[in-house]
């Protein structure tokens, strides 16, 4: 095992990325479930070390701060991949053809197509992933800017945001939910350490990545 | 990669700006709407005139408005059940009675305190903040901060969570249990009623007429108009009998200004001795006077400049590692 020969799928810059969006979104989804009366009345802040849960003035600080560290993070991604023309993510024409392809050779039927870096349901996923963000992002803005003093916006105005911010969190939690069900399917576990060391076997990327692999030949 | 010029990095890095300041500054054209508040209302309450009708059972100003806002009051199911796993709820529907505090069936009160041997009386509600803590931290946005100046709750959306209460310096709103939408959604596991308070009788206020305790007082204490005016008039009474100013800069501004013609502090004082003596001192609906109580949202709103600028910050950030990485794999 220990010689196998290994391919870098993810610099270490990118997975600094992924992992601060791992980060602040897990606490941004606690200090936000926090900010709904539950703490207290579900003996949460009982238990100890989380005292704080139903202090709404810690957590709404926690919140404002993972919040800077998810924008920071969505910022230097996007702005780093445009710069250097990294689209290998977004999604391509035939990608639901050939997710669907996928998942029925998972099932035993037919063969698995050929793949580039990234496999088409990944590049749909990111799609959903990405809007989910973008609207939980745009709605947060608006709520930082409307709970400063000099700021009164129109109530109906808010009311879309406060819906919309609270759908996309539930849009998020799914996401993830598939995110992290995607490796209880065998076949994706190679991926797997590649978000740790950022390095997937060579193997594997010959066998399921042929595309990607042809294009590291070059 | 091959080399990038200057030029097509310059390009790129305003291309990558463009869209990544769009996300952060899309909200901005909504930000100006905040020049509305130059018409808002606001009430001046002279300590000086209220004497709390002392030959009366109940303050006019009190039994005006729960008979003006009793088409509002809540009218609870049978039966309503504990805040599961909590074995308790907050049910006021058999004390509707009560005037001597703030309830979901009593929305203002006169407190009446003794300091420096004056005699003070006390009308007390909702403030109408600024800023309310109440209306911007409530997670289903059913409390708004309306164009007029007064804080209103829907009832039809309230949840009664009741953590407008928790985040409100006075703790003026009072929740009743077994009304509301909860009922429809998981009433035993979430949710706790609807709640209630003084919304400065804002269909009145918008059909430009006078709040009820306003026209109904019968000292004459209570004064309502443009909370500029009222502002003036209470700085103004304040100056010529040496008195105090409650109102302007607590919670970071509201639009109920009290002048009395002790201070605060000592009146603040003496409503936390009277409150230690209620049935349940830690219970909220007996609000007190904190002189100068800060916003709830200040330290919040003392970081958001950072939260919203951070991204800008790595953006450039991002520019210059993306051109470096670019310009040294070109170099290998």
């Amino acid at each position: 095992m220990a010689n196998k020969e290994k391919i870098t799928r993810h610099s270490p810059l990118v997975r600094l990325i992924h992992w601060s969006v791992v980060f602040s979104t897990f606490t941004l989804i606690l200090s936000g479930m926090f900010q709904l009366p539950l703490a207290k009345r579900y003996f949460i802040d009982q238990i100890p070390g989380l005292t704080w849960s139903s202090n709404y003035r810690v957590t709404v600080m926690l919140h404002y701060i993972a919040a800077l560290v998810l924008l920071s993070a969505v910022s230097f991604h996007v702005v780093y991949h445009l710069i250097r023309k990294e689209f290998n993510l977004l999604p391509r024409k035939g990608d639901l053809r050939e997710s669907y392809l996928i998942i029925k050779s998972m099932f035993g039927f037919g063969e698995e197509p050929k793949s580039d870096k990234y496999l088409a349901e990944q590049r749909l996923a990111y799609v959903y992933m990405a809007f989910s963000f973008f609207l939980i992002i745009v709605t947060g803005i608006i709520k930082i800017i409307k709970n400063l003093p000099s700021v009164t916006l129109s109530d109906g105005f808010l009311d879309w945001t406060t819906n919309i911010h609270n759908l996309a969190t539930f849009m998020i939690i799914f996401g993830i939910i598939a995110h992290l069900g995607a490796f209880v399917i065998k076949a994706n576990w190679p991926l797997l350490p590649s978000m740790f060391t950022g390095k997937v076997d060579l193997e594997y990327v010959k066998h399921r990545h042929s595309k990607w692999y042809e294009k590291l030949q070059k | 990669m091959s080399n990038i010029s200057r030029r097509s990095f310059l390009k790129r890095t305003i291309a990558a700006g463009t869209v990544s300041g769009m996300i952060l500054s899309g909200t901005n054209k909504f930000a100006l709407a905040s020049q509305r508040n130059l018409d808002q209302v606001g009430t001046f309450i002279d300590l000086t005139k209220c004497d709390g009708c002392k030959e009366r059972d109940v303050p006019v100003c009190v039994s005006t408005c729960r008979t003006k806002n009793k088409s509002k009051f809540p009218q609870p199911i049978e039966n309503i059940q504990n805040y599961w796993p909590q074995k308790k709820k907050e049910d006021w529907s058999d004390k509707k009675d009560l005037t001597k505090r703030l309830t979901p069936y009593n929305w203002t009160f006169v407190q009446n305190v003794k300091v420096d041997g004056k005699e003070i009386s006390i009308p007390r509600r909702c403030m109408h903040c600024d800023n309310p803590p109440c209306a911007n931290l409530c997670p289903f946005s059913a409390q708004e901060k309306t164009p007029e100046g007064p804080v209103v709750i829907d009832p039809n959306v309230c949840f009664g969570g009741a953590k407008c209460r928790d985040v409100c310096p006075w703790g003026i709103p009072a929740r009743q249990a077994g009304v509301g939408l909860y009922l429809k959604v998981a009433p035993k596991f979430a949710g706790g009623g609807v709640m209630y308070k003084c919304d400065l009788c804002y269909d009145l206020v918008k059909a430009g007429q006078q709040p009820a305790c306003v026209e109904a007082c019968p000292n004459g204490a209570i004064f309502f108009g443009s909370k500029e005016e009222m502002l003036k008039m209470a700085y103004e009474r304040a100056e010529k009998i040496k008195g105090f100013v409650y109102g302007d800069k607590e919670n970071g501004g509201t639009s109920t200004f009290y002048v009395s013609p002790v201070s605060f502090e000592k009146i603040h004082e003496q409503l936390e001795k009277q409150k230690s003596k209620q049935p349940n001192p830690d219970a909220p609906g007996f609000p007190t006077m904190p002189v100068n109580a800060g916003n709830f949202l200040d330290t919040a709103n003392g970081v958001a400049a950072a939260v919203l600028l951070a991204p800008v910050a790595t953006a450039f950030a991002a520019g210059i590692s993306a051109y470096r990485t670019m310009k040294g794999e070109g170099d290998e």
